[in-house]
């Protein structure tokens, strides 16, 4: 299988150790090297604004009882491309940041990859 | 009286009673025709039995052309109607009605007439109205005394009544009096209502009287008496004034299930959000045109605030399951890539799931308030033998984040002290001492010592378990956390800020 996303820096913002292991390992398996993990919005906000290159980020909704919004304007403005993961269902985004592509918990390395391609418009190989 | 004998099926003596009686009576069927009348009927109404039988009460005497006839009538009939309609007698103390007469001329001639009437129901077995009875006095007489005797001050016209008149003049006294007892009634429920009530008058809303429950909703404010806009300012624009005039308006009843309200409910105040379920029922006059409104419902505030609780908890609920689903998730694929065999992949995978499972135990036994250290503590190490296991430190409540956490750290530290460490010789121990230095904010010091196992040698890469513990602590419970292979034996020492899920 090629490897469509190698050597994209990918930033994680996930409050919880082992899902944010996880993505780690899903990324890390598609070639990407991941950014963070970020446990909380402070953070996430730091490295969405500092880090660079940054390709992509996946975002978890709920950090640490604090939405993610900020981090996603943060990256909005510098035109990064992001993914929310979230354990709510499809209504538990705003109506502002409906549309926005998204995973939900628990997610596979298929629906991430997918997900993350689409948000950066990579083709699908 | 045999035409009423066959028409209304009245025995024949009580038929010839009926005529014979001084009294004038009229019998009408249910749709108010004329069924039968007594000789006296027939003399004071100067009628003839010929042009009244059968015929429709108000064809056969219609009050004549003039100006008050239609008024005369509508009164006369709504007591009729209310009799039938209620199977109750109804009294019409005074009433205007004319009579026709033909004059030496040959003409029609109509004279004004006073009358009180009473007209009773009459019932078959089954309690149906079969007929209405009424009994007429012509009181014009008597009218025209009273007149007099107030314009000249002398003595008491009713003293020249018979008694058919003062009874009903009585009768209708202890009407008004049950009417009267009936509205208190009313006025009681009314006011003691367990929901709010309140009734407006006009096009304006003007509040003429409201209940306790209502004066406890708009914060005990002198109402009555004030038009709507003004008496409750803070509803302007949220939409009731509008559904108010709408309903003064068309006539057509408004319901509103779970409205949010906005009220100022203590002066200065701020203003408050209370939900209402209610209705505005118009009020219509005596012609059936809107005259007011009546408004009653119920404050369901705290109905729509359980149902929106409910709502968050079950949220929050999935939110939490989907959580654990990715955490357990993230233990098999992580799990599965340090075991080739699948037979020790699914002891450690189960291991793991179990730990987890048991920390959830504990916090549902607190309602997801917390767990304490040491009952986390001895789960995650009982299996190894207790005497080997030594646990010092006071008791420390941890939150839910907190325990979950460190349950599985212990879980993993276990395991590894059983493979690896102190308890996979027979006489190595563990040393677990904790406290908590409370300087500024508290903070959790707890040191894990083994003892007396095979020399120490430190790993060549490292596994979940110790990947799992340093991320953990730093990223979960923004602590730190130092582990040592010393030869004599391993070591792990914690430092984790307690405040961090309050301040959440």
């Amino acid at each position: 299988m090629s490897q469509p996303l190698s050597g994209q820096r990918i930033l994680i913002v996930e409050d919880e150790s082992l899902v944010a292991m996880l993505l780690e390992t899903i990324l890390e398996d598609m070639g990407c090297t991941p950014v963070g993990p970020a446990a909380n919005i402070d953070e996430g906000l730091k490295l969405a604004t500092e880090e660079s290159p940054l390709h992509a980020a996946l975002l978890d909704v709920n950090v640490a009882g604090r939405q993610v919004f900020p981090v996603a304007e943060a990256l909005k403005a510098r035109g990064v491309p992001f993914v929310f993961s979230t354990g709510y269902g499809e209504g538990g985004l705003p109506d502002e940041w409906r549309g926005q592509h998204t995973i939900q918990k628990p997610f596979t390395e298929a629906a991430v990859r997918d997900a993350l391609m689409a948000a950066m418009g990579v083709a699908q190989v | 009286m045999r035409e009423l004998a066959k028409s209304g099926g009245l025995p024949v003596d009580l038929a010839s009673a009926f005529d014979a009686s001084p009294n004038p009576y009229v019998l009408l069927t249910p749709d108010l025709r004329i069924a039968g009348l007594n000789q006296a009927y027939l003399d004071v109404t100067r009628s003839t039995r010929e042009t009244t039988i059968g015929r429709p009460l108000f064809a056969a005497f219609d009050s004549g052309p003039g100006a008050e006839a239609p008024e005369n009538v509508r009164q006369v009939r709504a007591s009729l109607e209310k009799a039938r309609d209620t199977g109750q007698r109804d009294h019409l103390a005074v009433v205007n009605f004319s009579i026709s007469h033909t004059d030496e001329a040959g003409n029609t001639v109509f004279e004004e007439r006073v009358w009180s009437a009473t007209h009773t129901p009459v019932l078959d077995d089954a309690g149906q109205v079969v007929f209405l009875l009424q009994h007429t006095t012509d009181i014009t007489e008597l009218q025209r005394l009273r007149a007099l005797a107030a314009a000249s001050g002398e003595g008491n016209a009713l003293d020249l009544l018979g008694g058919a008149v003062i009874g009903r003049a009585q009768a209708v006294q202890a009407d008004n009096q049950r009417l009267e007892t009936e509205r208190n009634q009313l006025v009681e429920m009314f006011m003691q209502a367990p929901g709010f009530v309140t009734i407006l008058s006009g096009p304006e809303h003007v509040f003429q009287m409201h209940n306790a429950t209502y004066a406890q909703l708009i914060g005990h404010r002198a109402i009555t008496g004030k038009v709507i806009r003004e008496a409750l300012p803070e509803l302007e624009g949220q939409g009731y004034f509008e559904f108010l005039d709408t309903v003064y308006e068309t006539g057509e009843p408004h319901e509103g299930r779970g409205s949010k309200v906005q009220l100022q409910r203590t002066p200065d105040g701020p203003l408050e959000t209370v939900y209402l379920n209610f209705i505005y029922q118009p009020i219509r006059d005596s012609a059936g045109k809107v005259a007011g409104i009546f408004v009653q419902g119920y404050d369901v505030t705290d109905t729509v605030a359980a149902v929106e609780r409910q709502k968050l908890m079950i949220d929050e609920l999935n939110h939490r399951v989907k959580n654990t689903l990715a955490t357990v998730q993230s233990i098999a694929v992580q799990t599965a890539r340090s075991h080739t065999d699948p037979k020790t992949f699914a002891e450690g995978f189960q291991a793991r799931l179990l730990a987890l499972s048991h920390t959830h135990d504990l916090l549902t036994r607190s309602h997801w308030e917390g767990a304490d250290l040491r009952a986390i503590l001895e789960h995650e190490t009982e299996a190894h033998g207790p005497h080997r296991i030594s646990l010092n430190g006071a008791p420390v409540g941890l939150g839910p984040a907190a325990a979950l956490s460190l349950g599985m750290i212990f879980h993993e530290l276990a395991t590894n002290a059983a493979k690896y460490g102190a308890l996979s010789a027979p006489e190595g121990r563990v040393l677990i001492d904790w406290g908590v230095a409370d300087q500024t904010r508290p903070v959790l010091h707890l040191t894990w010592r083994e003892l007396d196992g095979p020399p120490v040698t430190p790993p060549t890469r490292r596994g979940f378990g110790s990947r799992l513990i340093e991320r953990n602590v730093r990223h979960d419970l923004a602590g730190e956390v130092k582990l040592e292979y010393a030869t004599s034996g391993f070591t792990a020492e914690f430092m984790v800020p307690l405040d961090r899920e309050k301040s959440e």
